[in-house]
């Protein structure tokens, strides 16, 4: 019978507890990437993860192998420099929205333009957590938070669009859908190019309970149900997880 | 032996790939993009341009991890962008070199004029507390040798180390003989070999530890230890005594040039590590009943010195780029008559 927990060589079990709240999904994405890596068979010494700042930040901490903590938005270039200096490097960035895609944004269109050989993995929870719960770049249209009272007046990032314009490889999943969760991520690590998992993750204690969850269960059963598999399209739309075609690979 | 006629920029690139640069990383910005420039000939060394000086130094302290020697160059404006990240590599304990090819400021200043504004910014510009190595020699040939002893003393310290320069002596050309000097070896494996984490956080043992007050001085202490260690190895600097002399004029990088014009009158003293200072510079002082500092700045190093000797010094204030000998000898003149005669205390 196949060891199901293989998997844990991966992480530092004597690190845990993460300083993550009780309901967070970040320890699902921490799982679902352990998992690719064991599904891929990889050696400890041949994968790196870099992480940013925020809740997300605290994740490569947990790995045991090689790990980054950087500053505050500066994971993508600082793994460029990981990449470009030892290119038979496996290096993933495990980080979240805030990190990826508001302070560290420029980066990121930039590493999409290089199509730099990279996984990068986001934990998207819609709010800054770490710091009480502001407005993140991927807050919804609308939705309350700390420094959006009157609800949110900016669109959220369309990270997918970015990722795309530079034809490199973007899919979509939710911490609901784990089994779907690790094949993103083993489908983005296979990519010869730049590979963008977005992760939609509940943030229960400074997201969810502000717009009306009762409890992270009530979040996931949002997510199973508004969110449906398409692992074939050419663009999701809002209510689509999956994996995206990448012209020409 | 091989010489060279040789720009300031291009002697740090020459010296740079004789001590094992395996990567660069930066913006162009003037007066330092002439190394960007030279860089992307070499075959051997990996080059990257990215989107600006914050990517630049990460992309350096990524690489400088990953097990190559790095390097970085900018001017003021980029600097003050690295300054987050510098913390960072203090923090990680990164091998690296940052060149500071200073020109006026603040801002975007005066982009094609030399400066020595950005003293302080170079010693304290990131948040907290870490203790830099920076040189600043003063010629084209200094600019080569000491970019060898900023990457031998990074890979001693594991810390990042600036190399000052400025928009006069990067552009100036000169004569350089391309010696060989000793080349310290990374003793640290590169990632890809081991399980440990780098982190900012405060750590103890690869893990963060967030609220030990304890465990940050304790690690503070031992950052400081190993960059001071390390500075006694480079205690770099270039005194001219003058026994007929009562004042010690104070120079370093440009202006310490034109202020060789005035060695038959007054003694000099010129310090190339100019952090951590260097303590015969206390010794000096002390023979002498007036110190001045000249500098293209407000007067950044100046304070230093008087928090080092525990005395008044006199100040030739010269921002602006200009570097002019008659307005140095008047402005030595006027001071001297204001300067109150003064006793060592040390």
């Amino acid at each position: 019978m196949e060891d199901t927990t293989r998997f844990k060589r991966f992480l530092k079990e004597g690190n845990l507890p993460t300083p993550w709240c009780p309901g967070c999904g970040n320890g699902q994405i921490l799982k679902s990437l352990a998992q690719a890596f064991e599904e891929l068979n990889f050696d400890k010494h041949q994968v790196v993860v870099v992480s940013g700042i925020g809740c997300a930040g605290r994740s490569a901490g947990f790995f045991d192998l090689d790990s980054v903590h950087t500053a505050h938005g500066r994971a993508i270039p600082l793994a460029e420099g990981i990449k470009t200096a030892n290119e038979n490097l496996k290096v993933v960035v495990s980080s979240g929205d805030g990190d990826l895609l508001g302070i560290g944004g420029n980066h990121l269109l930039h590493a999409t333009r290089r199509n730099t050989p990279i996984t990068i993995v986001c934990y998207s929870n819609e709010i800054y957590g770490m710091t009480g719960g502001q407005a993140s770049p991927t807050t919804r249209l609308n939705t309350k938070t700390l420094t959006t009272p009157e609800g949110n007046r900016d669109a959220p990032f369309n990270v997918q669009a970015i990722i795309k314009a530079h034809n490199c490889f973007y899919a979509r999943s939710t911490t609901f859908h784990l089994p779907h969760l690790k094949k993103c991520v083993v489908e983005a690590l296979r990519h010869p190019g730049l590979s963008f998992v977005d992760v939609i993750t509940q943030c229960i204690v400074n997201n969810g309970r502000r717009i009306g969850f009762k409890d992270a269960f009530e979040m996931l059963m949002y997510y199973k149900n508004n969110y449906k598999i398409n692992d074939n399209a050419e663009f999701l739309k809002d209510n689509e997880i999956g994996i995206t075609r990448c012209a020409g690979v | 032996m091989l010489k060279q006629l040789l720009q300031g920029n291009q002697a740090i690139v020459q010296a740079a790939e004789r001590a094992g640069l395996g990567l660069f990383a930066g913006y162009p910005i003037t007066p330092a993009s002439e190394i960007l420039h030279e860089l992307v000939e070499r075959k051997d060394i990996k080059v990257l341009q990215m989107e600006d000086e914050i990517a630049s130094i990460n992309a350096c302290i990524g690489a400088s991890l990953a097990g190559l020697k790095v390097m970085t160059a900018t001017s003021g404006p980029g600097f003050s962008l690295m300054q987050e990240s510098i913390g960072l590599a203090h923090m990680m304990e990164i091998p690296m070199v940052i060149i500071d090819v200073q020109r006026v400021g603040p801002s975007t200043g005066m982009p094609t004029f030399p400066a020595q504004g950005d003293i302080i910014q170079a010693r304290h510009g990131s948040h907290g507390d870490y203790f830099p190595i920076i040189f600043y020699p003063n010629s084209v040939e200094e600019l080569y040798r000491y970019t060898f002893s900023a990457f031998n003393a990074a890979e001693e310290s594991l810390s990042p180390v600036i190399l000052l320069s400025d928009g006069y002596i990067s552009h100036l050309y000169e004569t350089v003989e391309l010696k060989d000097y000793p080349i310290a070896q990374r003793s640290r494996s590169p990632l890809g070999t081991s399980n440990r984490h780098f982190t900012g956080l405060t750590h103890r043992d690869s893990k963060p530890v967030t609220s030990s007050p304890e465990t940050h001085r304790d690690l503070l202490a031992q950052l400081q230890k190993k960059c001071m260690e390390t500075s006694r190895n480079y205690n770099f600097y270039e005194y001219m005594e003058n026994t007929e002399a009562d004042t010690l004029l104070i120079a370093f990088g440009a202006l310490s040039r034109a202020v060789y014009q005035f060695k038959d009158k007054y003694a000099l003293f010129r310090p190339i590590r100019l952090f951590p200072m260097t303590e015969e510079l206390k010794d000096v002082a002390s023979r002498y009943e007036h110190i001045v500092v000249l500098e293209m700045n407000a007067g950044q190093y100046c304070y230093q010195v008087e928090r080092l000797i525990h005395r008044e010094v006199g100040l030739v204030s010269l921002p602006g780029g200009q570097i002019d000998i008659k307005e140095i000898n008047d402005r030595l003149q006027g001071l001297r008559q204001k300067l109150p005669k003064q006793v060592s205390v040390s």
